[in-house]
């Protein structure tokens, strides 16, 4: 076993809740003489934000801390941070701390680029000749070379969240908390970082990497953490945590969206999508697919009187719902003949090429010029896929596009 | 002890707080560093009118220009840093919430960056008793004993202070009164001689009452202050720091919750 650099034993948080964002004195009166008057246990308004978490982290291990908005993870890292105290339980965290949680929160407007690196570093815990040593590093990093001189008021966003980020990395924690900076700056400066991020991890330092990207906590973490309404939930391989996780989010999103049998929607629409269903190449209705194979999307519908040449459409989105692509029946000159009743369209996938995860599908069906929804089903379906995986670093994305690489070496003699 | 530890381990953090107090403070301003003087001497030509000229208060057979500039620009030092060392916490809430680094050190800061102010308004000072040929004696080095016992309870009080605001933003509003009337109670602009000697005894018991007559005791009158009363004075403010610094750093632990 290697040494521990991060121990939580039983930690609990309460929060107690209040209506403004400070309470007066008045209030706390009133509080008080409820408590005595009404007898009234009092603080009805409590929140527990971590309940008996526990956990260890060994050194030099990259830990991914998921979970839905609200679920703890912040609270871990203040307290990590040493922010805030827990009100319960006890902790233990071996080694400097560097946190790079809201990058640039020491900044001060008035002050100049210079000025700002030179505090920022100090709020951090550096000294000044360390400061010193590694001025020119992180002016370089941040890219703000020109501007250096000039008051923090006047950059863009970007150069300060870049001159942030820059003093926070060069901090040489042992311990380092990353919480969701890589969603800042550009593409060119977020390699940057994530280069940064992989040349801490060569030194054996411990990081722990908050994120709402699966792909990123997959690429960099060797174990995941999950808390969820202030409880642990699983640690271990980051794979099967993260699949863990991606389930309950989806079972928490379909469970209402499901569409009931006879549900009407409100609209006086002529054609409902009345199910959406998945089967693998055995026809068999699934809802899991693999990649390489084929699988279909059987669209079901309902009409109530002649509609002219309707669209369906079908958008494939990742676990948060952000659309990925979508597909529709016109592309491929389908020509739906509907009359009253009722028929199923099917869209076949020939093979699957998602790579390992989890996806939805939002339904529609459209008039004829592809200009009014008809039907909507947004999330009527999801699936998880088995495939490569982006944690293998090998491929990144969503979707593995059907190719072939090929290499011409010309020998120099 | 561990709290002096963690404190002595970012004593750098004290002094980069204060340079960002003191540049941002005069940044943007046409006359910088020199507002460090408008204060206290503005009050001085202000407080020399309504006093002297009007009310004619007796000055002690000093001119009351630097009678009153004398205990002014003490008295400024202490006024702002407890009315910046409360809120300091509040200014500072993205800090406080995001970071962790020992909180009294922007009350350190707020301290140093007063003090930093009335060396400034001092210079001032050294001009009027060259203009009243009034001459420093050596009884005068007694201020650093004076001064070192005013930053002591300036400290105790913007522990306490600057804590219960987190919770209580009505210190906030309150302390403007506050300082005013224990400027009231405190000889800035009369003498403390003045002070029927009925309510002497409970008058002294304003810590700033003794320390502003001091000065003006061992500047302008060259008599040394009395040495049982500020061995005494040492002795309780030192008690008082103490207790303040240990209620601070239990308050400290939920700061970033509540702030």
């Amino acid at each position: 076993m290697r040494d521990i650099a991060i121990q939580f034993d039983g930690v609990s948080k309460k929060y107690r809740l209040r209506h403004g964002w400070y309470v007066s004195i008045r209030d706390e009166l009133a509080r008080l003489a409820r408590r005595f008057l009404l007898r009234d246990p009092g603080e009805p308004h409590q929140f527990w934000a971590l309940q008996d978490v526990s956990f260890d982290i060994a050194r030099g291990e990259t830990i991914g801390l998921i979970g839905p908005n609200g679920a703890g993870k912040s609270t871990i890292l203040k307290i990590l941070s040493r922010v805030t105290t827990p009100t319960d339980g006890s902790f233990a965290v071996r080694g400097k701390v560097g946190a790079l949680i809201e990058v640039g929160a020491g900044f001060h407007p008035d002050l100049t680029g210079r000025e700002n690196v030179y505090l920022n570093g100090a709020i951090m815990g550096m000294r000044r000749h360390e400061i010193e040593a590694k001025f020119d590093q992180i002016v370089a990093f941040a890219e703000v070379e020109a501007f250096i001189d000039t008051p923090l008021k006047y950059y863009s966003s970007g150069m300060m969240v870049r001159l942030g980020f820059a003093v926070a990395a060069h901090i040489e924690p042992e311990i380092l908390l990353v919480d969701e900076v890589l969603a800042v700056g550009d593409t060119a400066f977020q390699a940057k970082c994530l280069n940064k991020i992989a040349e801490l991890k060569e030194q054996d330092k411990t990081i722990i990497l908050v994120s709402h990207t699966m792909p990123s906590i997959l690429q960099h973490s060797t174990r995941v953490l999950w808390v969820d309404h202030g409880k642990l939930q699983a640690f271990g391989d980051p794979e099967e945590t993260v699949e863990e996780y991606l389930r309950s989010v989806q079972a928490h999103v379909s469970a209402g969206s499901e569409i009931e049998p006879g549900e009407r929607p409100a609209s006086d629409s002529p054609i409902h999508i009345s199910s959406v269903t998945l089967r693998d190449a055995e026809e068999r209705v699934v809802h899991s697919l693999t990649f390489g194979q084929p699988a279909s999307i059987d669209v079901a519908y309902v009409t109530s009187g002649q509609v002219d040449n309707p669209v369906v459409s079908v958008t494939f989105q990742d676990v948060r719902g952000y659309p990925l692509g979508s597909l529709t029946s016109r592309l491929d000159g389908l020509e739906l003949d509907v009359s009253e009743g009722h028929g199923v369209v099917r869209l076949v996938l020939l093979p699957v090429l998602f790579t390992r995860g989890s996806y939805g599908i939002t339904v529609a069906i459209h008039d004829s010029r592809i200009q009014r929804y008809l039907d909507l089903k947004a999330r009527a379906a999801s699936f998880m896929v088995a495939g490569p995986s982006v944690a293998s670093r090998e491929v990144s994305g969503h979707v593995i596009y059907p190719h072939r690489w090929e290499a011409h070496v010309e020998q120099v003699k | 002890m561990v709290y002096l530890d963690d404190l002595i381990r970012h004593r750098h953090l004290i002094l980069s707080f204060a340079q960002r107090d003191i540049r941002a403070k005069y940044k943007q301003t046409i006359f910088g560093i020199a507002w460090a003087v408008f204060q206290p001497f503005s009050l001085m030509v202000a407080f020399t009118f309504v006093f002297s000229r009007f009310a004619q208060v007796d000055s002690e057979g000093i001119p009351y220009p630097i009678f009153s500039y004398s205990a002014l620009i003490f008295w400024t030092c202490f006024a702002s840093s407890v009315s910046q060392g409360t809120i300091a916490m509040a200014a500072n809430a993205n800090l406080v919430r995001k970071i962790y680094f020992p909180r009294e050190t922007l009350l350190l800061a707020v301290m140093i960056s007063a003090l930093i102010d009335l060396g400034i308004a001092a210079l001032v000072f050294f001009g009027m008793l060259v203009y009243y040929g009034i001459g420093l004696t050596w009884v005068s080095l007694w201020v650093i004993p004076l001064l070192a016992l005013q930053v002591l309870i300036t400290l105790a009080v913007i522990c306490v202070t600057s804590a219960v605001h987190v919770h209580f933003r009505d210190i906030g509003h309150v302390l403007p009164l506050a300082l005013l009337l224990w400027m009231l109670a405190t000889p800035v602009a009369y003498p403390l001689s003045s002070v029927p000697a009925s309510v002497r005894s409970l008058y002294m018991l304003n810590p700033m009452a003794g320390i502003i007559d001091g000065y003006r005791r061992v500047l302008l009158h060259g008599s040394p202050p009395d040495l049982p009363y500020l061995l005494a004075a040492f002795g309780v403010a030192l008690f008082g720091v103490t207790v303040a610094y240990l209620f601070f750093k239990r308050a400290e632990r939920t700061f970033a919750d509540i702030i």
